[in-house]
């Protein structure tokens, strides 16, 4: 039995080397593999904790039975890396419903954005904003403990981030990813231990007053990179199936009190979203905005992890 | 007095509505369809701050049931928020027709963003071209430049 390791499959062998070096920092052993073929065949031999993917493999007839084979390798999850060039595989990549971890960025790799992906997948350190923003940033927090308090903490963040000097679009996208995420951790995220979700369809503009155990937490901040939103409800109801099957949604819900659209207009309206799943315990979701470049200079695209605790 | 529903306010001015704020759970934009003047609805929607999935939700069931009424939207003056919701879902657009729009521009020479008021029929045959109109700087008076991806931005023009 071999050493635990990463396996990364990418064609260019000067972006393998690139990411063998972010990686490598991580102290695992890393294996290389030109194609997804390549890389089955490595994977009998091998027992990855992690596999990086290149998305122009994202194409391959052969992805699924890589995925497959992986998996039963033990891999944990797939981190798949997209570049400028290989936007068009989006929707593909989105649609297959297995990567559980998707980094774009213009560049072949962002060094930061894929050590924090695999540090927290090697540690199983999962939780909190802080390990995206930089060492000193703080995070405001507030706890919402009547629905109706949604509206009025949306406002109130939206009026401080203008008030720091970020832009009317940044404060927008602020706006809806929270509002957004507070309507889903309080009306979606309770259940019961039949499974029911017995706040769902209850009216979004109704109050209702949260106790301790129905408490959802706000916390953001920005390091003058990214503007952090994170909401954590204490449920721990969301799984990655659904998650996955969100993202992709285009079409709004006719009928109920949610709209069926929550998730996929806080993907699209942030450059990075997170889950960090403990199921049964708590969900958190951070949002990411880029507050850095204009929105012209960045990929008309947006990474998302999700990230499940281990039992 | 405008009237308000819930985080939203509508006021009357001449044939146009004027709508202010978010569009949220409490908005109940389908109403706005009994002011229809001549099977025609011109709504001014440069006040408007937020819209969420719900009002996303109440925006197209009023575009559909202006297509069942046979009444013709105008939308004038819609700010970003709104212009990216039609262009990530295209149920939102419905049969409303834009006359004004607002865009991001960013300068170059100072680093001023703005959201620029695009008249969307002057600029017709540019818009159709992905080529967004010349703006100036009210800062520097050095030219803007569009501060997004044409093909994607002006994507709701393309109904």
């Amino acid at each position: 039995m071999r050493a635990p390791s990463i396996l990364i499959v990418h064609p260019d062998h000067k972006t393998q080397r690139t990411v063998q070096r972010v990686l490598g920092a991580t102290g695992y052993r890393i294996d290389v593999a030109d194609d997804l073929g390549q890389g089955v065949r490595l994977l009998a031999h091998l027992e990855p904790v992690l596999v990086v993917v290149d998305g122009s493999a994202m194409s391959s007839p052969s992805v699924k039975q890589f995925f497959t084979v992986a998996k039963a390798r033990g891999a944990e999850s797939c981190m798949t890396l997209v570049g400028a060039a290989q936007l068009e595989q989006m929707s593909r990549i989105l649609g297959l419903g297995a990567v559980t971890n998707l980094l774009v960025h213009p560049m072949p790799v962002l060094g930061e954005e894929l050590t924090i992906t695999a540090q927290k997948l090697l540690r199983s350190d999962l939780f909190g904003a802080e390990k995206y923003l930089l060492w000193g940033t703080k995070l405001n927090a507030t706890t919402l403990t009547q629905a109706s308090q949604r509206s009025q903490l949306v406002g109130e963040l939206a009026e401080q981030v203008r008030g720091r000097g970020q832009s009317a679009r940044v404060a927008s996208m602020a706006m809806l990813v929270t509002d957004e995420l507070l309507s889903n951790a309080v009306h979606n995220a309770p259940i019961d231990a039949a499974g029911r979700r017995y706040r769902a369809e209850l009216a979004r503009d109704g109050e209702l007053a949260l106790d301790v155990r129905h408490q959802v937490a706000l916390r953001w901040g920005c390091d003058g990179r990214y503007l952090a939103i994170e909401v954590t409800d204490l449920f721990g109801s969301l799984d990655r199936a659904t998650i996955l099957r969100a993202l992709v949604q285009n079409d709004v819900k006719t009928s109920g009190s949610g709209a069926g659209m929550g998730i996929a207009l806080t993907y699209r309206s942030c450059d990075h979203l997170v889950f960090n799943l403990a199921p049964g315990k708590r969900t958190e979701v951070i949002a990411l905005i880029d507050v850095r470049f204009p929105h012209s200079e960045r990929v008309p695209a947006s990474s998302y992890n999700v990230f499940v605790e281990r039992s | 007095m405008p009237e308000t529903r819930g985080r939203l306010s509508i006021e009357p001015q001449g044939d146009v509505l004027v709508i202010k704020g978010a569009i949220d759970e409490s908005a109940g934009l389908s109403a706005l369809l009994e002011r229809a003047q001549d099977r025609r609805l011109v709504l001014d929607l440069g006040g408007v701050t937020f819209i969420n999935s719900l009002g996303v939700r109440d925006w197209i069931r009023m575009q559909a049931g202006a297509q069942r009424a046979g009444i013709a939207i105008e939308l004038r003056k819609v700010v970003e928020p709104l212009i990216h919701q039609l262009n990530m879902i295209i149920a939102t657009r419905g049969a409303a027709r834009v006359t004004s729009f607002f865009a991001p521009y960013a300068c170059d020479g100072c680093g001023r963003e703005d959201s620029l008021l695009i008249d969307a029929v002057a600029h017709a045959q540019g818009l159709a071209k992905l080529e967004p109109p010349a703006m100036t700087c009210a800062e520097c008076g050095a030219q803007m430049e569009f501060n997004d991806f044409p093909e994607r931005y002006f994507s709701f023009l393309s109904v």
